[in-house]
């Protein structure tokens, strides 16, 4: 993990769990596994305080335990990484594709499973319908039943997966020697996807108005509940990598549909929608389909014609994007998608797009001129850019200042005198892409404090606001006469009530410019880390 | 002496029989002629003739494939190098055998094993005599390079189109650019709203290189005569601005446009993926990015790029 990596992480934690939990986990960041005894010593943080953050951290999945790497029966070792702390992050985006794919009832369960980190079917279930009751007209509740078979759906496209099973340090295979166990992979188990057959009857309960101020989302208040369900012990979690395989998907149909049209990205939609569960996350291209069922599949709001059909896949597969592959004949021509090929054309586009947006139309000309061409002399450069000279070798040297651009030399005698060697620029996709996306880290981390640091500034002005807002509820509530409100409303001047609405302008830009630099990190992470597979 | 007069006689009358012969043949004649027409002419006294011819200046002697030739060297030319010596003559020989691509001075003195003294002098010489000029190579400005008079100077020399006196013409590219990427674009936007099948479509927003040529000549907004190749060029910087491509295909040798069984076909595409996330905020464009620290002089909290977006 790089330090823009672990600042980032610092800051989402401490946002979401607050600073004991931040400390610990940046300590755990920056040293790797340690025991508890060590993380107490060198944090300066009392034993209740450490074991309760590190409670928090396994709830939710970001630490994992194991046996001591010293001799079995040392003491556990606990271990944070990064990737599952960036995922924060992206809390935002998962909630949203849940709502659209499965409705708000969808969104409410990836809601509370991504708050509370792991949970019981059952217990979700019923903390998601007396949420959706909460909001309905009076009268109306929302049933069990509906919310569990949104969960069952969810379950069986894959966005929810079973906890895999603890196993207690010691209760493991004792004949085996205590190797570094990796964190057990839930798919590994055959039971990840199956839903427990739950006896759940019964409605949401409508909580009183006056509890309402109680945040039910307190995490840390577990209601105890007497009934069991018959689900005990099985913890669901939210399958992050089928939402990232999800979005990757999204964004190949978006690809193509600005690339080509709308009817040949509804194509692809339906070729990915067909491999969705038979494609493994890491495969560089779907399993092949044939054209007939390509055809069967499509919705039938598309109404082309066979031979339409066959000519759309024709111009997919001819175009020089390759976002479509042609695998064989049979069955009227065989297709398959190429994900990795796509992955690493939208990083390409992401890195020129970059170098167009921070250095200027020309310089994007001569990095995509070097991308394609990998090797070429200063003069070769400025001849293909149709550049002059005296500017080429100007935006040359910013790129190169700015590691965009790395130069090779190549010496024609032994000792490499300058003039003569052969100096030529090259473009390297795969490290420029990393270091974009620390860049990008980097960046998120800014406009992170940014955020807090607006909020401290007016801190002042915006308890005052909350204060009054509570008066003037309590005075709703107990019905006093509209003088009354206006007369607590004017309390708040308003220059401060602009400053007020500047604020909250300020922090949603924030916000939103985080999402968006994640999209950004969300496809550079793939890119990388689909050639470090294949 | 009787002898040698006769001799001498004949040398002249052999040296004009040849200086007719080679009139006859004005591309050079070989040995072989010369014994086939005067066959009563002695080895000897052939060589002697030939020697003489050349050593006056009036004969050329070149080699081909088949041996030695002797051409009748130009009148004019020969009366042009009267009043040069030999060196001269070597230098300008020199330069000439260089063509329109022009030599370097410091080239002559190899080729010459000169002195640098004498052949600036010679070359100073030449040119007062407006038998050679110095032409300005585009690639390096200090560089002169000498050619004849008469020659127009190669593509390599002058820069070609896009150069006029040595200064390369960015706003005339910069027009060629855009207006080659209207027509395409224009081409492309029209097959799409014909809504045929997507295969006539796409084949009907290709234009070959020839098309693009004849309509920028068409246009008229060149002074220069632009060939197919130096719209290729414009082509392929369109290429990289990622706002077109190209695919080749295979055409038979005489459709009007291939070039060695092949043309280039061109269209305007439309960009991948919007402009992406991190350049929306204002770190992602920021100038000094390494330099931002939290506590720094530099930092997010102090940022006023940051301040300007926040407003905006």
């Amino acid at each position: 993990m790089t330090a823009q990596e672990v600042r980032l992480c610092g800051l989402l934690l401490q946002e979401h769990f607050g600073e004991v939990v931040a400390k610990v986990g940046t300590h755990l960041l920056k040293s790797g596994a340690q025991n508890l005894r060590t993380i107490i010593h060198e944090t300066g943080i009392s034993l209740d305080l450490v074991k309760k953050s590190l409670c928090v951290l396994v709830q939710h999945g970001t630490c994992v335990f194991s046996s001591g790497r010293k001799a079995p029966g040392s003491p556990t070792e606990y271990r944070t990484s990064c990737d599952r702390i960036l995922r924060i992050l992206r809390y935002p985006r998962y909630i949203y594709t849940a709502k659209t794919l499965y409705g708000d009832t969808g969104e409410l369960i990836i809601e509370e499973l991504l708050q509370r980190g792991d949970m019981t079917m059952s217990s979700t279930v019923k903390t998601v319908a007396d949420r959706l009751t909460q909001n309905m007209e009076e009268g109306r509740s929302m049933d069990y039943s509906e919310v569990s078979s949104a969960f069952s759906k969810l379950v069986e496209t894959h966005f929810l997966q079973r906890c895999p099973p603890m196993a207690g340090a010691g209760t493991k295979d004792s004949g085996t020697p205590a190797t570094p166990a990796t964190p057990a992979i839930p798919e590994s188990f055959p039971d990840c996807y199956r839903v427990p057959h739950v006896t759940l009857i019964g409605r949401g309960k409508r909580r009183l108005s006056n509890e309402d101020g109680e945040d039910q989302r307190n995490a840390k208040k577990t209601k105890m509940d007497s009934e069991t369900h018959g689900d005990e012990g099985i913890y669901w979690q939210v399958n992050f990598e089928r939402f990232h395989l999800h979005f990757r998907d999204q964004a190949i149909i978006s690809a193509v549909a600005n690339k080509l049209d709308q009817t040949s990205s509804e194509i692809v939609r339906t070729m990915l929608r067909m491999s969705e569960v038979t494609t493994s996350p890491t495969a560089t291209c779907t399993k092949p389909l044939s054209a007939n069922e390509i055809f069967r599949s499509l919705p039938s709001s598309y109404n082309i014609p066979r031979p339409i059909l066959d000519q759309y896949l024709t111009l997919l597969v001819d175009d020089p994007m390759e976002f479509v592959g042609k695998a064989g004949e049979s069955g009227g021509g065989m297709y398959v998608v190429n994900l990795h090929k796509a992955l690493a054309n939208l990083a390409r586009a992401t890195l020129e797009s970059v170098v167009q947006e921070r250095f200027g139309s020309r310089s994007a000309r001569i990095f995509r001129l070097l991308l394609r061409k990998r090797h070429l002399e200063q003069k070769q450069v400025e001849d293909f850019a149709m550049i002059p000279a005296k500017e080429a070798k100007d935006m040359l040297y910013t790129l190169l200042s700015q590691n965009l651009v790395q130069l090779q030399e190549i010496p024609k005698t032994p000792d490499y005198a300058p003039s003569r060697t052969f100096y030529l620029y090259t473009v390297n996709q795969l490290p420029t892409a990393r270091m974009l996306l620390q860049n990008c880290y980097k960046t998120v981390a800014n406009l992170i404090e940014r955020r807090l640091f607006e909020s401290k500034e007016s801190k002042r002005l915006l308890e005052k606001s909350q204060r009054i807002e509570a008066i003037l509820a309590s005075l709703q509530a107990s019905g006093a006469e509209p003088e009354q409100l206006t007369e607590v409303e004017e309390m708040i001047t308003a220059p401060e009530k602009q400053q007020l609405e500047a604020l909250r302008l300020h922090i949603n830009k924030l916000d939103s410019a985080e999402n968006q630099v994640d999209e950004t990190i969300f496809l550079l992470e793939s890119y990388v880390n689909s050639t470090a597979t294949s | 002496k009787y002898c040698s007069k006769i001799k001498k006689k004949s040398l002249s009358v052999s040296l004009c029989l040849i200086k007719e012969l080679c009139q006859q043949f004005p591309h050079g004649i070989t040995d072989q002629v010369i014994q086939n027409d005067m066959p009563h002419l002695e080895p000897q006294q052939r060589a002697m003739a030939i020697n003489k011819l050349l050593s006056l200046g009036q004969l050329d002697l070149l080699r081909n494939s088949s041996g030695l030739l002797y051409r009748m060297k130009d009148m004019q030319s020969t009366s042009k190098m009267k009043g040069s010596d030999n060196q001269e003559k070597l230098v300008y020989q020199i330069i000439e055998d260089a063509g329109n691509k022009g030599i370097w001075s410091r080239d002559i003195r190899f080729k010459s094993n000169l002195p640098l003294t004498e052949i600036n002098k010679i070359l100073k010489n030449l040119e007062s005599k407006k038998l050679i000029k110095a032409v300005k190579s585009v690639a390096a400005s200090k560089k002169k390079v000498y050619m004849l008079y008469n020659l127009q100077p190669d593509r390599s020399v002058t820069g070609g189109a896009w150069y006029s006196d040595q200064d390369f013409e960015s706003e005339f590219v910069e027009v060629l650019n855009q207006q080659c990427f209207k027509f395409l674009q224009s081409k492309a936007e029209a097959a799409r709203d014909s809504k045929q099948s997507p295969m006539v479509q796409r084949n009907s927003s290709f234009a070959t290189s020839h098309e693009v040529w004849k309509y920028i000549c068409e246009l008229g907004i060149s002074k220069v005569d632009l060939s197919m190749d130096d719209i290729e060029t414009i082509l392929n910087t369109l290429i990289y601005d990622g706002k077109v491509e190209m695919t080749v295909i295979a055409a038979k040798e005489g459709t009007v446009g291939s070039v060695d069984g092949q043309m280039k076909l061109y269209r305007g595409v439309n960009p991948v993926i919007q402009p992406t996330g991190v350049v929306r905020t204002p770190c992602g464009l920021c100038p000094v990015f390494e330099d931002c620290h939290e506590g720094g002089e530099i930092s997010p909290s102090n940022c006023i790029y940051m301040t300007e977006w926040l407003d905006f």
